[in-house]
């Protein structure tokens, strides 16, 4: 077919326009940063307009919103519910603990760099992060899946040896079940 | 053969005009909760967007036969619904939306209705899911409660206009005016009875997304929730059309049914979006409370009519 | 030789064949049984034509044996299961001890039910009633006695049917001078009331205890759940329908001669007392925790509708009622089979620990659904049809009070899904455990029978005229005409259901819908086990078993409270307890001591001589 990369286009455009409108959140929220979505989900900040709405459970959800500190110990239960998302799938790392550990930047039970153990696509900077800055950092993820450059998924799955031996170092009890894609 | 082909482009016509219909309306419900939480809320088309994201999620999990065609279960039970509903009466579109119009009557619809909920319920137990478990039990147990002031309204109904049909109540409403005013009773028992089989609050213990995780849907993503919400959104439409059927003598085009829909619905979303939740075992002690004595009452009614 | 004859014969050689056979060779009696059912069938389906007819004398007085419509219906419903039961049982009963014993008592139930349907006067009908009675009693014994005393239990209520219709045929010949049912039929209506009325309930009381009505229920759910469930779809699907098929004589022919079938009372209490049964049977069915149970319940519940249907006596509801009694029979032997071979693979049917059977019993599991989705009257299959005519029949009666008693069995019958679900969810679905890992599909010669059976309910779905005929045939006999259609159901108002656009509609779009299910991203769409659930991160361990199985429906069980509290068992039990304090009064007279019996003895001869004059010389 002389048009199909044409028509390839089109469906990107349609499907990343839907992809990028409506997000499905699981809010992963044993973080301090997870105080910040309530106002930015209610009538303040009210970000339903933007499509984006909180979901139950991985298997529904779009984006992991990681809302501060990752302790050890959460870790596994972090990579268990990325690995139950469906794909496409986001990871939005949120506040400096994310980044570089924060204020726990040397605790001996927190994870300092989260984006060695599961692939982040955003990271909304701050301690705490307004709503205003969670908001930018969603559009921000908006630009990227309208752009096809979120592809975080992919990237872990290419890179999943990497990654394993990254998880494995910090969960010494290594007891998770086969990732089979 | 033309006949045939009409036909089918009728069933399609119809099956798209209840999932367009269904899922503005999904979007509108949203949009109006927003507005009573003083929010914007999400544009109007959002379901669209959401049910086009979900069908295109590249990735799907299931836990077994059941589970994978749960859906399909569902979409069946609310198209053929849909066929069996009579959409438009009177002259102009009507052909086109004849469908199985007089193939069927109300008990088949109730039981009819049913279908998709206890195939969901099957593959919602193969995913092994205990919150899912519980949310079925908990939306079984209310169905019998909103069930038996639904089934004394519409029982009334046949017994007054002597009519199992939804044809033949149509007719009789040309000829008496609409059932609403002659049959209130069973009307209000009816209406109290939507306000479960929506499952918007207080109803909505089966679903509730902070206690159990969404419940029945928890373990479903993907192209499976996506046919759910597509099934969803027409089961929705089929219902109001069925009300509106019944009580309000249909609608001749296009325009009226939406706003005869549109306020039906406006009942059980608007009571909904200021209600807390009601525990199970007390929704269904309020279906059998005052909506069961409403539908008795509407039973005697009818038989002195 | 007459055909209805060799019937009988044939299956009475096969119990006592089958009874020799397990001398030689244990898994032989089983086979002699199904042979000697198969052959039984054959000629009945083949050679016994509405003419057939024979007198058996005996000593100045003969036993009446024929065929007729009505009994034709009953007897192929009888032989039609009964094979293929028979076939399961060979290999259900496998391994098991007394198979002899066993088989025996098995054949000789279903010589007993033909019996019954083949009889024309009441005295051979008591007769095989007994047979009947006692074989079954001798099965449910068969593991020994329980702590509840099912066995016991079953025998009183059976005695107390028993010496009721024993009573009806003495009063009936001594009014009318014949034991013909034909008779009595023909007589009825010369009765008075009184006579009308007794002959009446005491009938209703004998089929009453066999069909498990409201109050003479008690034995019915152990008694089901207890015996092998090779027998318990015989017991279920069978035995209670010989209540049905007297109930049906009375109420379709009998009672429409005389002036009880006009007056409100009688036809609607029984009505009544069926939707109640119905309700109350469902309750209980919702909240047990063994499957065999909660089918018992959900036997005695199903039987309520059937009992309605016949009460109310609308051309439609008789209908309804004998078609429910045809496809009850299909689904409930289906599901008791089913029950039967998770236990014999499983080891256990209580519902709180199995589960997740589906994926290595998917062929039990078929069948358990279609019967299933049947049981719960949800189209396109056969329990829809008979629900549908049952409703419409009382919606269209024009009776008051029938509104009412729609909403009853409305009740009941939504509250079913409740049941029907928690057995599909307990056995099959749920979370898989090791404990069940090596369970395997049943023997081909179990799963046969029961996926044949799961299929003639979708056939029946789709034609439900293949049933209508007979059974519309059956109601001619007994002189109520009714009009049917290949595929239409229609009520007295002229409003239809069409069964053939509803298969379609459902067909195509299941089919559009599984078809893409399984191409949309097939190659990224993968099976996940049922431990991989959201479990909020948290990985359960191998024997961590999160399945919600225990107190299933507890938000209903608590709306539901009050209804609950009372049981008829605690009725009964008191007049037990009354009994029991009367016959110690009757101990303190039988001291025991020989002076005491001697007092007696002179007390009663002097009253004799006292009195006896003015007794003896009238």
């Amino acid at each position: 077919m002389p048009n199909d990369k044409n028509s390839q286009k089109i469906v990107d455009m349609i499907t990343g326009f839907a992809r990028s409108n409506s997000l499905f959140m699981l809010a992963y929220g044993t973080g301090c940063g997870d105080i910040e979505i309530p106002p930015a989900m209610t009538s303040r900040y009210d970000w339903e307009r933007f499509g984006y709405r909180k979901m139950a459970t991985p298997r529904q959800a779009d984006v992991l919103l990681i809302s501060g500190y990752l302790a050890t110990k959460t870790l596994k239960r972090v990579i268990r519910s990325y690995e139950q998302m469906q794909e496409p799938k986001y990871v939005i790392g949120f506040g400096s603990c994310t980044i570089n550990g924060g204020m726990y930047w040397d605790s001996y039970n927190t994870i300092n760099m989260l984006d060695h153990y599961i692939p982040v696509d955003v990271y909304i900077n701050g301690c705490m992060p307004r709503p205003e800055a969670v908001m930018s950092g969603l559009f921000e993820l908006q630009e990227m899946i309208k752009r096809g450059d979120a592809n975080g998924a992919q990237k872990y799955r290419e890179n999943l040896e990497w990654y394993r031996a990254n998880q494995k170092k910090i969960i010494k009890n290594w007891k998770m079940p086969d990732y089979n894609w | 053969m033309d006949e045939f082909w009409m036909k089918i482009i009728g069933f399609v016509a119809t099956v798209l005009l209840a999932f367009v219909v269904g899922a503005v309306y999904g979007g509108l419900v949203r949009k109006i909760i927003a507005r009573t939480q003083n929010r914007i809320g999400p544009p109007w088309y959002q379901n669209f967007i959401d049910i086009l994201k979900l069908y295109s999620k590249s990735s799907a999990i299931n836990h077994g036969f059941m589970q994978h065609i749960a859906p399909a279960m569902a979409i069946t039970a609310s198209v053929t619904v849909l066929m069996f509903v009579p959409v438009l009466t009177g002259d102009g579109w009507f052909p086109w939306f004849e469908n199985l119009n007089f193939k069927g009557d109300l008990i088949f619809l109730v039981y009819m209705m049913v279908f998709g909920s206890l195939g969901m319920a099957l593959g919602i137990g193969q995913t092994g899911n205990p919150n899912a478990a519980i949310g079925v039990s908990r939306g079984l147990s209310m169905m019998v409660g909103y069930e038996i002031p639904f089934v004394m309204a519409l029982v009334a109904l046949m017994v007054q206009t002597e009519t199992t049909s939804i044809t033949g109540l149509m007719e009789y409403q040309d000829q008496h005016g609409w059932l609403m005013f002659s049959s209130p009773f069973a009307f209000i028992a009816a209406v109290m009875a939507m306000l479960g089989m929506f499952h918007y609050g207080p109803f909505d213990v089966a679903f509730a997304p902070s206690e159990l995780a969404s419940g029945p849907p928890s373990e479903f993503g993907g192209k499976y929730l996506a046919l759910m919400m597509t099934s969803g959104s027409i089961f929705a439409f089929a219902k109001l059309v069925l009300f509106v059927d019944i009580f309000m003598n249909g609608a001749s085009n296009l325009i009226i049914l939406v706003i005869k829909t549109l306020v039906l619905y406006m009942i059980p979303v608007l009571y909904g979006a200021v209600s807390p939740r009601y525990r199970t075992e007390q929704a269904i002690r309020y279906f059998w409370g005052w909506p069961t004595f409403f539908g008795a009452l509407a039973i005697i009614f009818a038989i002195y009519y | 030789m007459n055909s209805l004859l060799l019937v009988i014969l044939i299956l009475l050689a096969g119990a006592v064949l089958s009874f020799l056979a397990n001398r030689i060779m244990p898994i032989l009696s089983g086979v002699m049984s199904f042979l000697s059912i198969g052959a039984a069938a054959v000629i009945f389906f083949v050679q016994v034509s509405a003419a057939d007819s024979m007198a058996i004398p005996i000593s100045g007085f003969s036993l009446h044996w024929g065929i007729n419509a009505y009994s034709w219906l009953f007897g192929a419903m009888v032989l039609g299961l009964s094979v293929f039961v028979a076939l399961y049982a060979i290999a259900f009963m496998k391994g098991k001890d007394r198979l002899g014993y066993f088989f025996f008592n098995f054949n000789l139930t279903i010589m007993a039910m033909m019996g019954i349907v083949f009889s024309t006067d009441w005295v051979s009908l008591f007769i095989f009633w007994e047979i009947m009675t006692w074989s079954s009693f001798l099965i449910i014994i068969y593991a020994g006695i329980s702590e509840g005393r099912v066995g016991t239990k079953y025998m009183i209520f059976s005695a107390i049917g028993g010496y009721a219709m024993f009573m009806a045929i003495l009063v009936s010949n001594s009014l009318l001078g014949s034991f013909q049912i034909a008779d009595l039929v023909s007589g009825f209506g010369t009765l008075s009331l009184g006579n009308q009325a007794l002959i009446g309930i005491l009938f209703m009381v004998a089929f009453g205890v066999k069909s498990a009505v409201m109050p003479l229920h008690v034995w019915a759910p152990r008694a089901y759940a207890d015996s092998p469930m090779a027998f318990t779809a015989i017991f279920s699907g069978l035995l209670s329908k010989m209540g049905i098929f007297g109930m049906g004589i009375l109420m379709i022919s009998v009672f429409a001669q005389g002036t009880i079938g006009q007056t409100f009372i009688f036809s609607n209490i029984l009505a009544w007392l069926g939707a109640v049964t119905s309700v109350i049977a469902t309750f209980y069915a919702l909240i047990q925790k063994d499957a065999k149970r909660l089918l018992a319940y959900s036997s005695i519940a199903q039987l309520g509708y059937i009992i309605v249907g016949l009460a109310i006596g609308t051309p439609l509801s008789i209908m309804a009622a004998l078609f429910l009694a045809v496809v009850h029979a299909i689904f409930k032997g289906t599901l008791f089979m089913v029950v039967g071979a998770v236990e014999r693979q499983a080891g256990t049917t209580n519902m709180e620990e199995l589960g997740a059977l589906i994926r290595k019993m998917p062929w039990t599991f078929m069948a358990a659904l279609f019967s299933i989705i049947a049981l719960a009257g949800v189209p396109p299959l056969g329990g829809f049809v008979g629900k549908w005519m049952l409703y419409e029949s009382l919606i269209t009666s024009g009776f008051g009070a029938n509104y009412f008693l729609v909403i009853m069995v409305f009740l009941s019958s939504t509250a079913a899904f409740l049941y029907s679900y928690r057995f599909l969810f307990g056995l099959f679905l749920g979370q898989e455990e090791p404990e069940f890992d090596h369970v395997k599909e049943a023997p081909a010669i179990m799963v046969v029978p029961m996926v044949v059976l799961a299929l003639l309910l979708l056939v029946i779905g789709a034609f439900p005229g293949l049933l209508f005929e007979p059974i519309a045939n059956a109601m001619a006999y007994m002189g109520v005409d009714v009009n049917w259609n290949m595929t239409v159901l229609s009520n007295v108002w002229g409003d239809e259901v069409h069964m053939e656009p509803l298969w379609t509609s459902i067909l195509v779009m299941f089919v559009i819908g599984a078809t893409f299910l399984t191409f949309k991203t097939r190659r990224n769409t993968r099976y996940v086990t049922t431990k991989d659930i959201h479990t909020s991160g948290e990985i359960p361990e191998a024997h961590e078993n999160m399945t919600f199985s225990v107190n299933f429906y507890q938000p209903f069980e608590r709306a539901i409270e009050p209804v609950m509290k009372r049981k008829m068992d605690t009725y009964y039990n008191r007049i037990g307890e009354g009994l029991e304090s009367l016959f110690g009064f009757a101990r303190k007279i039988y001291t025991g001591n020989g002076q005491t019996y001697a007092i007696y003895v002179i007390i009663f001869l002097s009253i004799l001589i006292l009195i006896g004059e003015t007794i003896f010389n009238k």
